[in-house]
């Protein structure tokens, strides 16, 4: 199996933040979404990849290159579009896919024509004049026609409206039928990556909390509710992610679902009454309030 | 350390086109101004040389204000620091297309104004004078680009551009102070005194000084941020 980009045991210091001890990695033609809250560390984990900052212990490996030294032979492989990035106000957006057109040889001028067409924006109009979402299609358009091997995609869907959100999202999903380009997008719309992810990272207080493949992370937490006196211990089983009360009714969160564990629940004066898988989203917010690995 | 020569081209090119109609209007000023210092009149001499320096002054707060502080206000920083460069061609780049920007305007007004003096009624005693004046500006210039490049903060920057370029008043009397200068500049002589000499030497030492330094220590730095 060959990585994308390999995190190992990355730390990166500033005076009120820290990544500390991140080791990740992305298989080649994989799609992996960064969940996290503002402020996680998911912007520091990108400009990582990206070779704009240097990790102040572990080591960063991106399509064969060792950041941040490799950061010009990787970067002509990887396109990056983040939610701070702006394209000059001035310029149109035909300008701008002129330059990286020169930039980069592996552009693909009937592909952004494609992109232009279906993301309904306008090459001659100025920039200054583009809305929000226009401006993001840009910048993905600018980002996609170059064919990179490596996408990394800093809030992409931040702030646009449904319709361009599911345009961006349908122009994302096409990126991903090519199985040797690799994908990792962040965002805190846990929605959109259960939409396009194949595995998934959550990223909190500059930790990684988890990281899995979307099935195996959906197949292994589920939500029970139960009847009984009393919880008996069960809130401290290793399994139970969190446990709330509501008079006699009991809802459990799992992280780690087995069959037996209705058996268990029994045995501990517990009669499970139902049990669901859950959405990305609430398996987000349990682990970031539970606080702990996944 | 190899330099990304193709793309630190195209990066020049790029400030160039964005800032070329500007330039356009900076040369257009000066041009306007030479014309006004050599009709020979003792007000169109005035106001020529009043235009000629504030068409300097802002040639040089304008390219380096655009280039590099708007750059990373209007976080357009963030998409040039996404293509395959280093955070030395980066600099190269910006330093290249920053002289440039700077340097056309201020040749032809450099060009201009020497022969202006030389082939009209006007002293010639004046292009010493007025060499002096404009190696202050390429220092003032050199110095806030210096600043610009290693100071991430507007209000330094800010100071840095208008402190330099408002001293250029207390260098027009200080010249005017000097002997050995101002008794010259009325004779239709061009006169290279000592200390003329001496000013014009430091101010094109330490212009250079400054962007060699300013090259060197970011010439050091492995990563943007």
């Amino acid at each position: 199996m060959t990585a994308a980009f390999t995190l190992s045991g990355i730390a990166k210091r500033y005076p009120h933040f820290t990544l500390q001890d991140v080791s990740l990695q992305l298989p080649e033609g994989q799609i992996m979404g960064l969940v996290g809250v503002n402020g996680a560390g998911k912007t520091t984990l990108l400009r990582l990849l990206t070779g704009l900052v240097r990790a102040d212990a572990g080591a960063v490996e991106v399509l064969g290159q060792c950041m941040p030294e490799g950061q010009v032979a990787a970067k002509r492989e990887i396109g990056f579009a983040s939610e701070d990035m702006r394209l000059y106000r001035g310029q149109s957006l035909h300008w701008h896919m002129e330059l990286i057109r020169r930039i980069y040889p592996g552009w693909d001028a009937a592909y952004a024509a494609e992109l232009v067409r279906r993301f309904d924006l306008r090459p001659q109009q100025i920039v200054a004049g583009f809305s929000h979402g226009q401006r993001v299609k840009a910048l993905l358009l600018l980002c996609l026609a170059r064919r990179p091997r490596l996408l990394l995609l800093d809030e992409p869907t931040t702030g646009l409206d449904p319709v361009a959100r599911l345009e961006v999202l349908e122009a994302l999903a096409d990126v991903l039928r090519d199985e040797r380009r690799s994908v990792l997008f962040s965002s805190h719309n846990t929605q959109d990556i259960e939409q396009l992810a194949d595995s998934i990272s959550f990223l909190h207080q500059g930790r990684l909390l988890a990281s899995a493949d979307k099935e195996a992370f959906l197949d292994r937490w589920r939500r029970v509710v139960c009847q009984g006196a009393g919880m008996n211990g069960v809130a401290a089983w290793p399994e139970i992610a969190s446990a709330r009360a509501n008079g006699s009714l009991f809802e459990l969160k799992v992280r780690h679902w087995e069959a037996d564990l209705p058996a268990r629940l029994n045995a501990a004066g517990l009669a499970v009454q139902r049990v669901d898988p859950m959405a990305l989203e609430d398996i987000f917010v349990t682990t970031v309030r539970a606080g702990e690995p996944a | 350390m190899s330099l990304n020569v193709p793309i630190i081209r195209l990066l020049v090119a790029k400030d160039w086109q964005l800032f070329q109609k500007q330039l356009a209007a900076h040369v257009l000023g000066g041009i306007l101004a030479l014309c006004l210092l050599g009709h020979g009149k003792p007000w169109s001499f005035y106001f020529g040389a009043l235009l000629l320096l504030v068409v300097m002054v802002s040639a040089a707060c304008f390219s380096i204000s655009t280039a590099l502080l708007v750059e990373r206000k209007e976080q357009t920083l963030a998409f040039v620091m996404s293509l395959p460069v280093s955070p030395f061609d980066y600099m190269v780049a910006k330093l290249a297309g920053n002289l440039l920007t700077f340097a056309v305007p201020f040749g032809v007004m450099v060009l201009g104004t020497v022969g202006v003096i030389l082939f009209t009624p006007l002293p010639d005693g004046l292009f010493v004078y007025s060499l002096l004046l404009f190696g202050y500006i390429l220092l003032a210039y050199s110095v806030s680009l210096a600043v610009a490049m290693s100071v991430q903060s507007e209000g330094w920057n800010t100071f840095a551009m208008i402190g330099s370029m408002v001293l250029i008043n207390p260098v027009i009397m200080g010249l005017g102070q000097i002997e050995a200068i101002s008794s010259t500049v009325r004779e239709d002589a061009i006169v290279w005194s000592g200390p003329a000499l001496l000013i014009l030497s430091s101010e094109i030492l330490l212009s250079l000084s400054a962007i060699a330094i300013t090259a060197w220590v970011h010439g050091r730095k492995p990563v943007f941020h």
